[in-house]
């Protein structure tokens, strides 16, 4: 079985990389307080934003703190599985790419395989926090299917975010650039999806439904949870997320291949 | 007038470098930009159709989040924060602590260029546009605009002591972890940038009050939309000289300990 044979792959080289980055275990704390800082700090200026006006759009702060865990959640996921790929430029640039084509397994694999990001505990930690509290606050009714809806949403959001990165990555193949525009899209892009999609003009939520599917990690189906309305869009428009984010994950990856394909060392 | 020339150098370089690295530009105005459509469209939600909140209307509180966003990117153009701690971390910046020069100095004449470039190609052309084509508010008389920009350009050099001060921090900690993510949070809330000081609540806005980082943000721009005015600008301006002399004095005191306490990190 070949999957069988990745998977196992996977675990025992990522093994290796958790080791190493636990060596420094003062750096791997303050990271993880790092990021607990940063997103307490997005949480405390939503709550001084409402604090006078009590709602955004319709959404009260509790029902936005759940919209910013659902994003967060997988991103945290995302960071584990695929956050490296924005920095392939540098891989390629430093001719260190080269050996991800000279093992026997398929190089994407190699790729997504040889960093395994810690730190993301940080993010664990916020999401659950806040799910369990908001869930308190606003009585979501945790039923089987919700639950069972909720992980489909997480591993959609994961395939979602995952794939933009891989998209990014491959940018790299045909403009040896690619930190770079993570930090001038997707940076800016995961910014928007922490408010509301309503608020924004019509225009920037199509590109958000339908071009980055951005809007499937969280705040469609955030509405389909907290049971609220989705202007412009069709009510149950969140239970696609999870397809959605398959399907986007299938055409990055189609896109990196055809990248790869483009490759040539820098030689150095 | 030899000791500034020589800086003067180091503007001039800057600005010619910053030509060079023109989708840097770009990519830096795409995500301002993006910014600037999230926080407009939030205080569009949050207003949500009513004239006036707080005494402030509508269309002073739009001109409010373009003025910062503005300021956002004249600030954002300098030496960042992680540049300076990666400068610390290589080891490069103790190269310069061989030079004649005085190296605080020297990265701030070097941003004065980088700014200008981006303020020249990017920022002016773009937020005059936004000017002519959005229902803002600009202030009517002369005075207002040049205490304006005497503010922002006095808040320019409070957030560049602040910065660097924590960049330097690392020649300490060696592992900044939290520590960046605590100027990021104050410099976006504390500083007034996304929310004015006064939708804070009462005990919030005292604390900002009494912080160095409303002088970057929320003094400026307030007295650009006039919610500062008269009298009260000279206090404004007053504050902010105050925390510039503060912040430049503990910017002097953390370089003067590290630059004795280079530790070099192996070969």
């Amino acid at each position: 079985m070949a999957i069988v044979k990745y998977i196992n792959l996977y675990f025992k080289l990522i093994g290796a990389g958790v080791r190493a980055q636990l060596q420094y275990r003062f750096a791997f704390i303050m990271r993880i307080i790092g990021m607990l800082t940063a997103y307490t700090g997005t949480a405390v200026t939503m709550w001084v934003m409402l604090y006078q006006f009590q709602t955004l759009g319709d959404w009260n702060f509790y029902e936005m703190l759940f919209l910013l865990a659902l994003s967060i959640v997988s991103w945290g996921f995302c960071i584990i599985l695929f956050f490296h790929f924005r920095s392939l430029d540098t891989y390629i640039l430093n001719g260190t790419f080269d050996r991800f084509l000279v093992r026997p397994i398929n190089p994407f694999f190699h790729f997504m395989a040889m960093k395994f990001e810690v730190s993301s505990f940080g993010q664990f930690i916020f999401s659950v926090v806040v799910l369990t509290w908001v869930s308190f606050e606003l009585q979501i009714d945790w039923t089987i299917g919700k639950a069972i809806f909720l992980l489909g949403v997480i591993v959609g959001g994961v395939l979602i975010q995952g794939g933009l990165l891989v998209i990014i990555s491959a940018l790299a193949f045909w403009t040896t650039k690619s930190e770079q525009f993570y930090w001038v899209a997707m940076y800016p892009a995961r910014n928007l999806t922490y408010y509301p999609l309503m608020i924004y003009p019509k225009i920037l939520q199509w590109v958000t439904a339908f071009v980055i599917p951005f809007g499937f990690v969280n705040y469609f189906p955030s509405t389909v949870i907290l049971e609220k309305e989705t202007p412009f869009f069709p009510d149950a428009i969140g239970y696609f997320s999870p397809l959605v984010g398959i399907l986007f994950f299938m055409l990055s990856y189609f896109i990196w291949m055809q990248g790869l394909k483009r490759y040539k060392s820098t030689g150095s | 007038m030899g000791q500034l020339n020589m800086y003067w150098t180091f503007t001039k370089k800057a600005f010619l470098r910053s030509a060079v690295y023109r989708f840097e530009v770009w990519s830096r105005t795409g995500s301002n930009l993006i910014f600037l459509v999230m926080w407009g469209s939030i205080w569009t939600a949050l207003y949500a159709g009513r004239e006036e909140a707080a005494g402030v209307s509508f269309t002073a509180m739009l001109t409010y989040i373009v003025v910062s966003k503005f300021l956002d990117g004249v600030n954002e153009a300098g030496t960042p924060l992680w540049d300076i701690q990666e400068k610390v971390r290589t080891g490069d910046i103790s190269l310069e602590l061989m030079r004649p020069f005085d190296v605080p100095l020297r990265y701030l004449f070097a941003d004065f260029g980088s700014v200008a470039f981006y303020m020249l190609t990017a920022l002016l052309p773009i937020y005059f546009l936004l000017f002519l084509f959005m229902d803002l508010t600009l202030p009517t008389d002369g005075f207002t605009w040049i205490y304006f920009i005497l503010s922002a350009f006095l808040g320019f050099l409070i957030r560049y002591c602040v910065e660097m001060t924590f960049g330097l921090l690392t020649f300490f900690l060696v592992e900044t972890g939290g520590i960046e993510d605590i100027f990021y949070f104050a410099m976006s809330l504390l500083s007034g940038s996304v929310i004015p000081l006064w939708f804070f609540p009462g005990w919030l806005e005292t604390i900002a009050m009494y912080l160095p980082f409303q002088s970057i943000f929320f003094l400026p721009i307030s007295i650009f939309i006039g919610q500062i005015s008269g009298s009260q600008i000279y206090m404004a301006l007053g504050i902010q000289l105050f925390w510039l002399v503060v912040c430049y004095l503990i910017l002097r005191l953390v370089w003067n300990r590290a630059s004795h306490k280079v530790v070099v990190q192996g070969g």
